[in-house]
């Protein structure tokens, strides 16, 4: 025992080139799935071999836009829905740096929706890391454009009445050169699809479905965030190209994931060249 | 615009609509005199806000027909698009498209083609119709200002649609979009020559690209429950018999109210 | 007109503000809400989505702010009391249909649970800092209403009272609270139905033809007519002439906007309402408003005990400004001392009304808290023991500044 004691041992995260140590713990409750996706994309970042000083890295505002924060890239915690809008900023005045905006869908899909659109249509190269939990979960549960219809929320207490967007079709129809799903259990091919992104040239989305065992499930009964995980376990299936239009997800239904489009368009900086 | 508003004057005598419950918030300027032409009622709304000023007016009067009309749709409004198209708000989306801002003095406006355009050539135009049907418009359809029988029969159409429907309508601004880009005036004849009628095509395919035919027609007419329709299907369901649900009541001169008894219509005259 | 008793939920409550408000709006009669969640006002929009089917209400939530607000005037143009509910950022974003909405003279409601700012500032905390933005957060010259309550009761009552004034002077009303008082659960009495009255939307009856919607009546303000009811309407937010139609010249634009701020202006006296406690023979009198003036009351008891002629006027309208009433009282009063939860907003309007007839005591808060009741005990005595006119504003250092700023306290996370 004493010599496990002595202090030539210094713990080391594994991740500390990444990830903001004095940061940690983070502000995430037990069973989310953000951590998760964070930790993927951090090990995309190591496995990718790039410079981390190349890197900027931008959210808005929700749970998942405490993301930035935690990263020990350039990092901009901006206002809610604007991610994409400040990183076509960054991108277009230095098209050297790689940029990557990671936020949830209410911030992306909802109040950003336009910028999102837009940046997808101008194809400008970044890489939209979006979170879904189908719910607002920083304010306290709220109706989602994800959530599935007839899910229970704070502000649609009868259950949802609005049918939830489907983002790999919004992504593809806008123009975006890459597209794929993956829910946090699938973390190696979450990392690997991170990987490819990365090193794609355009507007890539990648979604991330996640637990919110909070809000999401605690409102709809749907246990804790290891229940969770079975059920994506038990209720996933990987059709890699699958027609974007195909891909919506019911309440507590199937979820189709994997990479439905992976293409070429000349990019924004390309083209304005 | 005017083949444009004599087309939407006929679309609505056709359709059978009266055009006093015709509700019509717009970004673009109207005429006041085409207003009284048309009999409906007029919003001019701030900038890319007409859908949304749209969704209030159709929620809080569901007797109303409303009808916005876009110019700018998909840079300020784009969102609102998505979504209202994703609720499958009851409103039919009058898209005129002139490839640029008209009134602020020929900037390119995001569904410019790269073709037509000295200072959006690096920019893609959005493809309207295949963006609304991807969010769940069960109607979309495009036209050319010149394509009056085929546009006054998509509006009727359109207006008696349960639904988000989009018709998106190319009619260039003659005096900026033709003058800065060295085109022949007769723009809209131009396309009118070139485009391409195919009805029923999958809307993935009619994206406005360069050295193409411009591919116009009815894409898509599906059915799909409104807003309206699933709220009130939901809440029967998990409130049961004491949901009253929330829905039309005829309009009349004193104006359309949402109760049933004369004081719950939010006022009394005078 | 008497409340509908379907929409009120008559009896003693114990919620917190942002419910209190949110049984408020559906006791007012009205039928459309759309919001956007936001802390810290997400409540009083989740209330009034449990509540709106009793009401045969609609709630909805919008994708952004800016549909959120749209949604609303096209609401109210429709001939249905609206409202929408928002905090910080969400209320910056809004500003621009505000304007839109003054223009043309729309009735609503707009419930600003106010947070710490700029920015995503500190949103679960409390700020004041919002007020002059509601004033003036529009481009162009308009007058709004604002009201601010100070207890979840006044959130019931005040909100609406709100929709009355909105519906009595066509323009967009503000209910600037904040966190504290959104989040402070109390008793909260409801009354019963006959008991709340309502003010109908004035609604012109006469026909098609001859209906001018912006040709005011004898007290400057135009009757409405619901969309859809065979008036054709032509409504711009451009300047526009009786008919609605656009001009753009100077005379019609001055007899337009006239109109738009005269409205409010002159019809003061009967929109404002304050709160006087002891205001005739004071020597100091504090100036507030919200959740200011509940901590300002320790300070006042303080202060009184310790013999000191001590006012309180307590500003439930703050916009319009009362300026004849500062104006009155600094005639006889030696100093205002006002404490508000920002680097200094309504205290440069009682500043504007003093005209170095009084000194004004500022005791800021930079938000995230509350005063301490003793900053404001302090700068009583500091405002009655000074006997010689100071210009401008004296801008009082709180016991936590003090100590940040000048003796060595280590901030901690």
């Amino acid at each position: 025992m004493e010599t496990l004691k002595t202090k030539k041992m210094k713990e080391v995260h594994p991740m500390e080139d990444v990830l903001r140590m004095n940061r940690i713990p983070h502000i995430w409750c037990p069973g989310c799935g953000i951590g998760l996706a964070v930790t993927a994309f951090a090990a995309a970042l190591e496995k990718a071999k790039i410079d981390l000083n190349k890197v900027a890295i931008v959210s808005g505002i929700g749970c998942t836009g405490r993301v930035a924060g935690y990263i020990k890239l350039d990092s901009f915690h901006t206002t809610h829905g604007r991610a994409i809008a400040f990183a076509t900023g960054i991108k277009v005045a230095n098209p050297d740096l790689k940029v990557v905006v990671f936020s949830g869908d209410g911030d992306l899909i909802s109040i950003g929706g336009n910028h999102f659109i837009h940046a997808a249509r101008r194809n400008i190269d970044m890489l939209v890391v979006c979170v879904n939990n189908f719910i607002y979960a920083m304010t306290g549960g709220q109706v989602a454009p994800t959530t599935p219809l007839a899910a229970y929320a704070t502000t649609c207490p009868f259950g949802s009445v609005e049918p939830p967007i489907n983002i790999p079709y919004l992504a593809d129809s806008s123009g975006a050169v890459y597209v794929a799903r993956w829910t946090t259990l699938h973390i190696r091919r979450l990392t690997n699809s991170f990987i490819e992104a990365l090193d794609k040239k355009g507007f890539s989305v990648v979604e991330v479905i996640s637990p919110c065992p909070q809000y999401y499930s605690r409102i709809n009964r749907l246990g804790d965030g290891l229940d969770m995980m079975k059920f994506y376990h038990d209720n996933t299936e990987i059709r890699h190209g699958e027609d974007t239009k195909n891909l919506d997800i019911g309440f507590q239904g199937k979820i189709i994931m994997g990479k439905f489009i992976d293409r070429e368009r000349p990019s924004y900086t390309e083209r304005f060249d | 615009m005017s083949p444009i508003i004599n087309a939407f004057a006929q679309g609505i005598k056709k359709s059978g609509v009266k055009p006093a419950e015709v509700c019509v918030p717009s970004d673009i300027p109207f005429e006041p005199n085409v207003v009284k032409q048309l009999g409906v009622d007029y919003f001019h709304t701030i900038r890319g806000r007409a859908i949304v000023f749209g969704t209030g007016l159709k929620l809080a009067n569901p007797a109303l027909k409303v009808v916005p009309v876009v110019g700018d749709l998909m840079t300020l409004g784009g969102n609102h698009f998505v979504h209202a198209s994703r609720r499958n708000m009851e409103l039919l989306v009058i898209c005129v498209n002139s490839f640029i801002y008209k009134k602020i003095g020929g900037k390119s406006v995001p569904s410019t083609s790269p073709v037509f355009s000295l200072y959006s050539t690096f920019e893609e135009p959005f493809n309207i119709p295949h963006l609304g049907n991807s969010c769940g418009a069960i109607y979309t359809a495009r036209w050319t200002a010149l394509h009056t029988d085929e546009l006054v029969n998509s509006i009727a159409e359109a207006l008696n649609k349960r639904g988000l429907s989009v018709i998106e309508i190319l009619a260039p601004g003659p005096d900026y979009y033709t003058g800065i880009n060295n085109i022949d005036s007769n723009l809209v004849k131009f396309y009118h020559k070139n485009s391409e009628i195919k009805n029923n095509e999958d809307p993935r395919n009619v994206g406005i690209m360069p050295d193409e035919n411009i591919v116009v027609g009815k894409f898509t007419d599906k059915e799909r429950p409104t807003f309206i329709d699933v709220y009130n299907a939901q809440l029967s369901k998990v409130i049961g018999d004491k949901f009253t649900p929330y829905g039309p009541v005829p309009t009349s001169r004193t104006g359309a109210g949402l109760g049933t008894g004369k004081n719950e219509s939010g006022g009394k005259d005078g | 007109m008497k409340a509908n008793p379907r929409d009120v939920l008559t009896g003693v409550h114990y919620i917190d503000g942002d419910v209190a408000a949110g049984y408020g709006v559906l006791a007012a009669g009205c039928k459309f809400v759309a919001g956007y969640p936001i802390t810290p006002s997400t409540e009083a929009a989740e209330t009034f989505a449990r509540v709106a089917p009793k009401g045969n209400a609609m709630f909805i939530q919008m994708e952004d702010e800016l549909a959120s607000i749209s949604a609303v005037i096209g609401a109210s143009f429709a001939g249905v009391k609206s409202m929408t509910i928002t905090s910080g950022p969400g209320y910056t974003l809004m500003m621009e249909a505000i304007g839109f909405g003054a223009m043309l003279e729309t009735p609503f409601v707009l419930l600003n649970i106010q947070r710490g700012g700029p920015s995503t500032g500190v949103p679960t905390k409390t700020g004041q800092a919002d007020m002059m933005q509601s004033r003036w957060g529009s481009h162009g010259d308009y007058e709004i209403i604002a009201i601010s309550p100070d207890s979840p009761q006044e959130l019931f009552d005040y909100t609406i009272k709100a929709f009355n004034l909105a519906e009595m002077y066509r323009c967009p009303v503000m209910i600037m609270s904040d966190e504290c008082v959104g989040h402070m659960t109390e008793k909260v009495v409801i009354p019963p139905a006959e008991e709340i009255e309502l003010e109908p939307r004035r609604l012109y009856n006469g026909p098609p033809g001859e209906y001018l919607p912006f040709k005011p009546d004898g007290d400057f303000i135009p009757k409405m007519v619901k969309a859809g009811a065979g008036y054709n309407l032509y409504i711009s937010g451009h300047v526009h002439d009786e008919r609605g139609y656009p001009v753009t010249n100077e005379e019609f634009k001055s007899v337009y906007l006239r109109r738009l701020v005269d409205k409010i202006r002159r019809n003061k006296d009967k929109i404002i309402e304050l709160k006087e406690e002891n205001t005739d023979d004071a020597e100091v009198i504090v100036v507030s408003y919200g959740i200011s003036s509940r901590v300002a009351v320790r300070g006042i008891e303080k202060a009184r005990e310790k013999g000191i002629k001590i006012g309180n006027l307590r500003l439930v309208t703050v916009w319009p400004f009362p300026d004849e009433k500062i104006i009155d009282l600094a005639k006889t009063t030696k100093a205002f001392v006002v404490p508000e939860i920002n680097y200094g907003q309504i205290a440069f309007e009682v500043e504007r009304c003093c005209h170095g007839r009084a000194n004004v005591v500022l005791v800021p808060h930079s938000g995230a808290g509350v005063h301490n009741p003793d900053d404001i005990y302090d700068a009583i005595v500091f405002a009655a023991k000074e006997k010689k006119k100071i210009e401008g504003i004296v801008e009082y250092k709180t016991k936590l500044e003090k100590l940040v700023f000048e003796g060595g306290f280590k901030l901690k996370e």
